[in-house]
């Protein structure tokens, strides 16, 4: 939920974004403050000094301030600006009205920009990641629809404005946050000319084509770094920059089947199955938005950037982990278990009366600790159970008479009378029970956005906790093309019938 | 020794720069310390050393040869005290990327991994090959090249100072412990930030350092059941599976590394390290993704789809006469393609599956219809017949297929790296290319302790009788 103040902040901040000449009362403007900071700082790390220690924020002077420090920065400085790191209020979005705004400094990428070429999920979601942490992060859809998620449905948010058929997608909801929505189209000379123009006042451009296509464009690493020699260019694809697969598209699911993730996935007897999200795209979004992060401390050091080239397919395969390494140092092919372990029992998932749950005795202690709970003492004394040696041996009576004992209560008695005996237990929790979970809302994993169309929208917190350098959801997904004017106007000053001309040639 | 000389550059300048940047600075100092000199001389060699020693590694390609530059985290130095699976995965990660890990182990028997087998590597060097007690686990070296093992028993006081002393010289620090048992220790974040305020602090946990659940150990297939993993992976209508590899772990590694190159980053500004505290919980919630979204923004529950898509038909696995095959026809077009492909080309044609929209409600006899007709084949037959078409397909690999993949093969995704005790083994490559600075495998993973001596001697300018004592006392 909002807080009136950060309401205000956020209405004054889409007033900002807009450029509306409404002048902001004293008081709007103290409380823009911190957000006028970031946009101050929006520099790709050059002007921070100029913007912050001018001690004047007014909302009025920003605009000129930020061209001519601009204009007037030419030396690459290899770090970042020294900026005086002050304490200030936050603007942050957080579901817990009762919680005073902490004082909280910018995100560890603020001043860093992203141009950002994605679409679907692996891409949206390294950027979005990137945005979480502070970087501005500029969205590049084409003018005729967006980014294909945006009619991913159902499901759908609904519209606040009952008559509109403007609907969004839960889909590109999820991954779009902290990001400003331009429409280009890339095909038109026009269009690319303004890319280029982009490329000089970013740090960072990623971007999801098949290899080649950018290139073909005059779009590829070599025209755009001889542009900008400082921009980190990440390529995400199915299959790699190079290869005999390198034109092939990738799909999640086809890299699962293809990359050894399906094969292990399964019931031990029954057809391999996906995992229950598109887990391939989302490690190797984990896997860039890292890249990007390393390129640009090696360009503090060699004051260049680079090509980043990450891919599914070897995103998935890094992510075989043990699994591979079996197979790799000692050719252990591996198969299905369910939810069971190969070298550990129980260690699996097993019925209730109503449901299931996961039990894992991981010793021979737990495994006593489990059979009292269960009030089957003897069992641990049996010679067949005693040592986990026995339990894997007789794995499947042993699964037999604790199945049995377990489908004569409900879930919740077990789940009551597991807790705090010092046997790893979990309930199999849904994906509504998964968000009412009281770490899972405690650890702020649950927030609440204002959106323009849809109003209030839920949204997942940001996994990782900085003591200092906090992360945070600060604007939610963007309309299509809600910032073309912003950006046009204030990052690349083009004058009205520049942009007049470009629309009206359909380049945005 | 690694007190800041306040006549010297800003607490600040200083901060912001990595340990062997502030040696380097040292280096040019007339005034610097005696003590340092054993140091000095072992960065330097740091500083001077090959990038990786390409005899070693083989791979084909480019990573093979010698890089242009030194990976991106050159010079960064990290003190891992992880054990088991993320926390080693995030540190491996940052090895990769040019870091300087230095592994901590229990003198006992070290990371716990070492002993998770089978299956292990063959001992080459042993008379008897077979001797489990000589053997490195193949979990264990999938996720600990690039690293330096120091044994240290932390629970000594000797120890524990031995810690500090190491983390005074450390950029990064990354540990796994239950929330509260470092500090107990006296090696918490506000103890050690205090010897090294630019120390990038970072725990991983199960539930994360806050919250009801903090003091719970956290396994990965306990949060896949309890965060809404396996509860959407499996066959529709069946028992729910976990994923077949620990994937909570691996995300959680990939967020952790990540917030640590995001916190250097940072600490250029500000000059100061800080906190960080991840956990497998919170990883696993975020990396619900669109499943999420669907319950958040329109309340709506997820469910086990086998291999299926919930409105697309047919994209799912489908059986062929001697295994399995992936075939997804995510449009109209691609639909008529897979039936000439099968030779069912009047199908596209029925009002029945003409369109998606119709194929989504007669699923269940197209898929009977399509299953009948590819068991009449073998999968290579398929396989072949698919290659080229423009519809999406993909066989079923097993883990020795996937790494015979030739993209696989042609994208240096399996490397060979010569170890002290298995001889040559075989590690996955690195997923991420780098034009410039690129990541590599330098060292192979190391035996227990192995690099104890020498990080002692070397980085800590400690003289042999003190390490002698040390051993005397089991605090190494």
């Amino acid at each position: 939920m909002y807080s009136n103040q950060s309401r205000r902040c956020l209405s004054g901040l889409a007033r900002l974004a807009a450029k509306t000449p409404s002048p902001l009362s004293p008081c709007e403007a103290a409380t823009l403050s911190p957000a006028l900071g970031r946009v101050l700082s929006h520099s790709h790390g050059r002007l921070a000094t100029t913007a912050t220690t001018t001690g004047t924020r007014a909302f009025s002077s920003y605009s000129g301030r930020f061209d001519q420090a601009r204009e007037t920065d030419v030396a690459e400085s290899l770090f970042y600006s020294q900026r005086q790191s002050e304490p200030e209020p936050t603007t942050s979005t957080t579901t817990r009205p009762a919680q005073a705004p902490p004082a909280v400094e910018p995100g560890p990428l603020d001043g860093i920009r992203v141009l950002d070429l994605t679409r679907v999920l692996a891409g949206p979601y390294c950027t979005q990641l990137l945005g979480d942490l502070g970087a501005e992060v500029i969205k590049v859809e084409n003018p005729e629809g967006g980014d294909d998620t945006r009619a991913w449905g159902p499901p759908f948010a609904t519209n606040i404005d009952e008559e509109s058929d403007d609907h969004e997608s839960a889909y590109f909801l999820s991954v779009n946050r902290n990001k400003k929505s331009i429409t280009v189209n890339i095909r038109s000379d026009a269009g690319r000319q303004l890319i280029y123009d982009l490329v000089r006042k970013v740090d960072v451009f990623v971007e999801n084509y098949v290899p080649g296509k950018l290139e073909s464009m005059g779009l590829g690493f070599k025209q755009l770094s001889a542009i900008n020699p400082r921009l980190v260019y990440a390529s995400i694809t199915g299959y790699g920059q190079t290869g005999p697969y390198a034109n092939r598209p990738g799909y999640d699911v086809m890299i699962e089947a293809e990359a050894g993730l399906m094969y292990i996935t399964g019931e031990e007897h029954g057809p391999p199955v996906k995992v229950g999200v598109a887990v391939t795209d989302l490690t190797t979004g984990l896997y860039a938005h890292a890249a990007v992060l390393a390129a640009l401390y090696a360009r503090n050091r060699t004051g260049l950037g680079q090509h980043v080239d990450c891919s599914l397919l070897e995103s998935q395969v890094a992510t075989l982990a043990n699994i591979g390494s079996s197979f790799l140092i000692a050719g252990k092919e591996a198969k299905r278990m369910g939810t069971g372990h190969p070298s550990i029992v129980p260690y699996q998932v097993l019925e209730t009366r109503d449901s299931h749950i996961m039990i894992g005795a991981g010793n021979d202690n737990q495994f006593r600790s489990l059979c009292k709970v269960l009030q089957l003492d003897t069992l641990s004394e049996n010679p067949l159970y005693r040592m986990n040696r026995d339990r894997v041996t007789n794995r499947e009576a042993l699964i037999q008479i604790l199945t049995n004992r377990l489908k004569s209560e409900n879930n919740a008695f077990w789940l009551q009378a597991m807790e705090g005996k010092g046997v790893p237990f979990a309930p199999i929790n849904n994906i509504g029970q998964t968000f009412s979970h009281p770490q899972v809302l405690a650890r702020d994993m649950v927030q609440e956005i204002e959106h323009p169309t849809v109003g209030k929208i839920k949204v997942t917190g940001t996994p990782v906790k900085y003591s200092h350098t906090k992360p945070s959801i600060r604007t939610p997904p963007p309309l299509l093309g809600q910032h073309t004017d912003h950006v046009l106007q204030d990052i690349l000053q083009y004058d009205d019938t520049k942009i007049q001309s470009l629309k009206e040639s359909r380049a945005i | 020794m690694s007190r800041i000389d306040k006549s010297g550059p800003t607490i600040q300048s200083l901060l912001a720069k990595t340990h062997q940047e502030k040696v380097a600075d040292r280096d040019s100092n007339q005034n610097s310390d005696k003590n340092d000199s054993s140091t000095n001389g072992s960065e330097a060699r740091l500083k001077g050393r090959p990038n990786s020693s390409p005899s070693d590694i083989k791979g084909g390609g480019d990573s093979a040869k010698v890089p242009a530059a030194p990976g991106p985290l050159d010079g960064i130095r990290v003190l891992d005290l992880t054990r088991v699976l993320a926390g080693p995965y995030c540190t491996q990660l940052l090895g990769d990327l040019g870091a300087e890990v230095i592994k901590i182990e229990n003198p006992k028997g070290g990371d716990d991994t070492r002993a998770w087998g089978p299956p292990f590597a063959k001992n080459i060097n042993a008379s008897d090959p077979t001797s489990s007690t000589l053997q490195e686990s193949a979990y264990f070296l999938g996720i600990n090249r690039n690293k330096k093992s120091v044994t240290v028993n932390i629970r000594t006081k000797e120890g524990k100072k031995l810690v500090q002393d190491l983390a005074e010289k450390c950029d990064v620090l990354v540990e796994n412990y239950v929330p509260g048992k470092l500090d107990e220790m006296g090696l918490g974040y506000k103890e050690l930030s205090l010897l090294n305020p630019g120390l990038i602090y970072t725990s991983i946990t199960g539930y994360g350092q806050t919250g009801p659940y903090r003091n719970r150990p956290g396994y990965d297939v306990m949060i896949e059941a309890e965060a809404g993993l396996m509860y959407i992976t499996g066959e529709k209508g069946g028992t729910p599976v976990k994923v077949g590899v620990a994937v909570t772990d691996l995300t959680t590694g990939l967020y952790a590394h990540g917030a640590i190159m995001a916190a250097l980053l940072a600490r250029m500004k500000t000059g100061r390290g800080q906190h960080i505290d991840c956990s497998l919980l919170d990883s696993q919630v975020v990396t619900l993704a669109n499943i999420a979204s669907s319950y958040l923004i329109a309340g709506q529950e997820a469910k086990r789809w086998g291999t299926s898509h919930p409105s697309i038909v047919p994209y799912q696995v489908l059986p062929s006469k001697d295994s399995h095959i992936m075939i997804g026809a995510g449009n109209d077009g691609q639909f008529k393609i897979l039936c000439t492909v099968l030779g069912l080309d009047h199908l596209p044609g029925d009002l029945a599956y003409r369109t998606n929209k119709d194929r989504v409600r007669n699923r269940e006899a197209l898929i009977a219809i399509l299953s009948e007709r590819l068991q009449t084949k073998t999968n290579s037959d398929w396989l072949a017949a698919l290659e080229d078409q423009g519809i999406p397909f993909a066989p079923i690999n097993n883990i020795a297929q996937t790494f015979e993949h030739p993209q696989v093969l042609a994208r240096d995704m399996v490397q060979e790296i010569e170890h002290p005790t298995a001889g040559k083994i075989k590690v996955t490559g690195i997923p991420v290319r780098y034009s410039e600075t690129k990541a590599t495998i330098r060292v192979p993973p190391p035996l227990l302790g192995q690099h104890t001596d020498e990080v002692l001697k070397d980085m800590l300018g400690y003289d042999a009788q003190k390490i002698k004592a040390l051993r005397e006392q089991r605090a190494i």
